[in-house]
């Protein structure tokens, strides 16, 4: 026989055998706690989610926590300098065991009394448990992690999805030649968006809106890049843009910088997008002039006009790999209508603030935009929950990405529910 | 910015004797290394001076590290016979608080607070006939330095040099000590490395100086008169091996190289009187700065213990340097500490420690 299934599985299975391909998601969607739950448990339970940079953890002792949900995870550099993670939480009496968001330790030890395990997870003092206590069975529960090229992607299945090396063996050439671990965490902030966390996903995979609304960050970047509807009108403009990618390609190419487009967003289990986008004026950074916010340039670079490469990874990140600097996006769901967004600039560790760069320049486009895209999302979320909203078409030339996104989640939930 | 390299006018008239009331800092003209862990600091007057002292005396350092006053005492390697300069032969030493910044912060140009000369370790205050000098590591230094001064004044003494090291790689004025004995008569030389060093050519006594040894190195030991310089427990040996030998220990002086660890406050002279004899306690003062409070705590007992059996309770758990809990705030002194992966080089190095792990090696003032 089978297991019975609750109401709140049948919801969520009728919700997603309803969704219509092209449309977006019905309301319950970016409303419900019992799908925030699924999503929780099935998306951000099952899948490589990106949590932080590697220069977030530079020394032996460095930690981080990462919230998400309900979860906390511990990420710690130990003494052989390999990158760890583990749930936060003592095998005591729970206890979370690290409060601030990041902090450096000798080794990890409970706040409450003082167990203390060392920075590979294993107990290695807990007082007055006896002389017949084995502390070997209560070790920091481990969390997969794996590091590319710099990013640290965590997985809370016991059994992660493998096809995350297949996008490793990808993206490293792409990623690589930026050194992120050579890198600097120069500026990070966290803004909490009142929305459910697929809209800031939804938003950031498409740009019909930029030209209204994002005027610092359209300076530098073509609203061409994520599709576009020909017409009399831009017909030259298009044409221009496709040219100067083509150009743009093949130069970079030939310095070693991978920039095609590899799409694996709607079919594979750890969806992934990536191309090395041209940028506009000078063609350096995403800055208010679009040049350089760093003077110190990243790796070897000597050539700053080196475009942006963007890597989109489902569920929950973007990045834009520039020659001086590097800007990561993560995701992270708080409740069904609270969302962490966290923006982490990076640049060579070397660069000295004040001097190579300002933290003011270096995170102006991407504060305004950051912003921006808050308040739309927000507005988003208002209109849904008034009861009114139904999902509308996509635009087949501008919201294609959406599109992908969407399937991604439906066609992922759908498996892991069946 | 006057030029580092010291160059006297030698047509000038003598010039004025050392005079540290006046010469209250001392200018590293080079640096020598000696070792991969011992350095030769050499170091001048502002002017022309006579160096006048006694080959095996000491000077005082006056140093200011991380925001601290800390006075240290330095045998002088130099000879007085050469009395144009002063230099100090310095080993690092693991914790060694000064001896390491020392290593990584004096440069050439640098000034350093200096006192001296003080000490009663020399063979000039008592001449004899026939010497044998036993050295352990840098406590080759006073040695080197009586060595230096009656090779230079063209004495026939009868000596016998012995340097024991840990390896080869690890012996201290090989070259000079050869040259030496090729200058002087009745000057020999025997090394004892307690290891060989592969690759080198080594070809001396492997093994510690014991009475076999030592009858072997110098059997007419009796007759002679006995400098010994070197870590406390070599030095506790070589009492041990002379006494049973019959010496008479009149005709025996040592002195202590070893004041990182044994003086807290160099003020004190390290002469063989002054100087903590080895495995003899010393108290320091720990100081509860918040709390108005202060304890005693035996060299060798750990801060944390001797606070508890002062009747405090600093917060602490594992007892072993592992857990972190007693992590307190250091405002001056220093500590011997062997922890457990509960503190950070980082936080070490920002004045933190941890009692539970750390045995005071002089007055210790924390923020409690």
């Amino acid at each position: 026989m089978n297991t019975p299934l609750s109401a709140q599985s049948l919801l969520t299975r009728e919700l997603l055998a309803r969704r219509r391909p092209g449309y977006s998601l019905e309301a319950p969607f970016y409303l419900s706690d019992t799908i925030l739950q699924a999503d929780m448990e099935h998306i951000f339970g099952k899948h490589w989610i990106f949590v932080a940079v590697e220069p977030q953890v530079p020394e032996a002792g460095d930690y981080i926590t990462v919230d998400f949900g309900n979860n906390s995870i511990l990420i710690v550099r130990d003494d052989d300098m390999k990158i760890q993670a583990f749930h936060n939480v003592c095998r005591h009496r729970g206890s979370r065991l690290c409060a601030s968001q990041q902090g450096v330790v000798g080794n990890i030890v409970c706040p409450y009394h003082q167990w203390t395990y060392d920075l590979t997870g294993k107990l290695i003092h807990a007082k007055h448990m006896g002389d017949d206590f084995d502390p070997s069975g209560l070790g920091l529960k481990p969390v997969h992690i794996r590091n590319l090229a710099g990013l640290l992607f965590i997985c809370l299945a016991e059994n992660p999805p493998e096809d995350f090396e297949q996008m490793a063996a990808e993206m490293t050439p792409y990623i690589a030649p930026h050194q992120l671990s050579q890198c600097k965490v120069a500026a990070q902030i966290d803004i909490v968006e009142d929305c459910n966390w697929k809209l800031t996903m939804e938003n950031n995979r498409e740009c019909y809106h930029c030209m209204s609304n994002h005027p610092e960050l359209t300076i530098s970047l073509y609203e061409y890049g994520f599709g576009y509807q020909p017409n009399e009108d831009n017909k030259a403009d298009l044409q221009r843009f496709q040219d100067i990618m083509a150009a743009n390609h093949e130069r970079w190419e030939g310095m070693g910088l991978p920039s095609a487009e590899i799409d694996t967003l709607d079919d594979r289990i750890t969806g992934f997008r990536t191309q090395r986008l041209p940028i506009d004026r000078s063609g350096q950074s995403q800055t208010m002039n679009a040049e350089v916010a760093s003077k110190k340039l990243l790796a070897d670079f000597v050539d700053p006009a080196l475009g942006g490469l963007s890597f989109w990874t489902q569920p929950n990140s973007w990045h834009h790999f520039m020659s001086d600097h590097i800007v990561s996006f993560t995701v992270l769901p708080i409740s069904a209508t609270k969302t962490l967004v966290r923006t982490t600039w990076c640049v060579h560790k070397d660069a000295v603030e004040g001097v190579d760069y300002t933290k003011e320049n270096l995170t102006a486009v991407w504060n305004a935009t950051n912003d921006q895209d808050r308040r739309l999302v927000e507005e988003s979320q208002i209109g849904i929950s008034t009861g009114a909203y139904q999902p509308g078409p996509y635009s087949p030339f501008t919201e294609g990405l959406v599109e992908k996104f969407c399937n991604w989640y439906v066609n992922r939930l759908s498996v892991l529910t069946r | 910015m006057p030029t580092p390299f010291y160059a006297p006018d030698f047509a000038a008239p003598v010039s004025s004797p050392w005079n540290s009331d006046q010469d209250e800092t001392l200018r590293c003209v080079h640096v020598r290394q000696e070792t991969h862990d011992v350095k030769t600091f050499v170091l001048a007057a502002n002017g022309p001076r006579n160096f006048r002292y006694l080959p095996g005396q000491f000077l005082t350092l006056e140093l200011e590290i991380g925001g601290e006053k800390i006075n240290r005492c330095y045998t002088l390697s130099s000879t007085p016979t050469r009395p144009d300069l002063v230099s100090i032969t310095v080993k690092r030493v693991p914790g060694g608080t000064v001896s390491n910044w020392l290593h990584d912060n004096v440069r050439v140009g640098m000034e350093l607070g200096a006192m001296g000369p003080s000490g009663e370790f020399s063979c000039f205050k008592s001449p004899a006939k026939s010497y044998l000098f036993l050295s352990g590591g840098s406590g080759v230094t006073p040695l080197m330095s009586m060595a230096r001064a009656l090779h230079d004044l063209g004495s026939d003494a009868d000596i016998v040099f012995v340097h024991c090291a840990r390896t080869p790689a690890d012996v201290l004025f090989a070259e000079e000590l050869t040259l030496m004995a090729r200058n002087m008569p009745h000057f020999r030389i025997a090394l004892v490395c307690e290891q060989h060093t592969p690759g080198s050519n080594y070809a001396g006594h492997l093994g510690r100086l014991d009475a076999a040894r030592l009858a072997h190195i110098a059997p007419d030991f009796l007759q002679r008169d006995v400098y010994t310089c070197g870590p406390a427990p070599f030095m506790a040996a070589v009492r041990g091996l002379l006494a049973g030998g019959g010496f008479d220990m009149l005709h025996y002086r040592e002195e202590s190289f070893s004041f990182e660890t044994l003086v807290a406050d160099a003020t004190h002279a390290p002469d063989n009187q002054e100087v903590p004899p080895d495995n003899i306690e010393v108290n320091y003062k720990i100081e509860l700065q918040k709390m108005g409070k202060s304890f005693t705590c035996p060299s060798d007992q750990t801060v944390l213990q001797a606070s508890v059996a002062a009747g405090f309770r600093l917060p602490s758990s594992c007892s072993g340097g592992a857990c972190g809990t007693c992590k307190t705030k250091k405002i001056s002194g220093t500590v011997e500490m062997k922890h457990a992966g509960g503190i950070r080089q980082r936080e070490i190095d920002q004045g933190w420690f941890l009692p539970c792990c750390s045995k005071p090696t002089s007055d210790i003032v924390m923020d409690r």
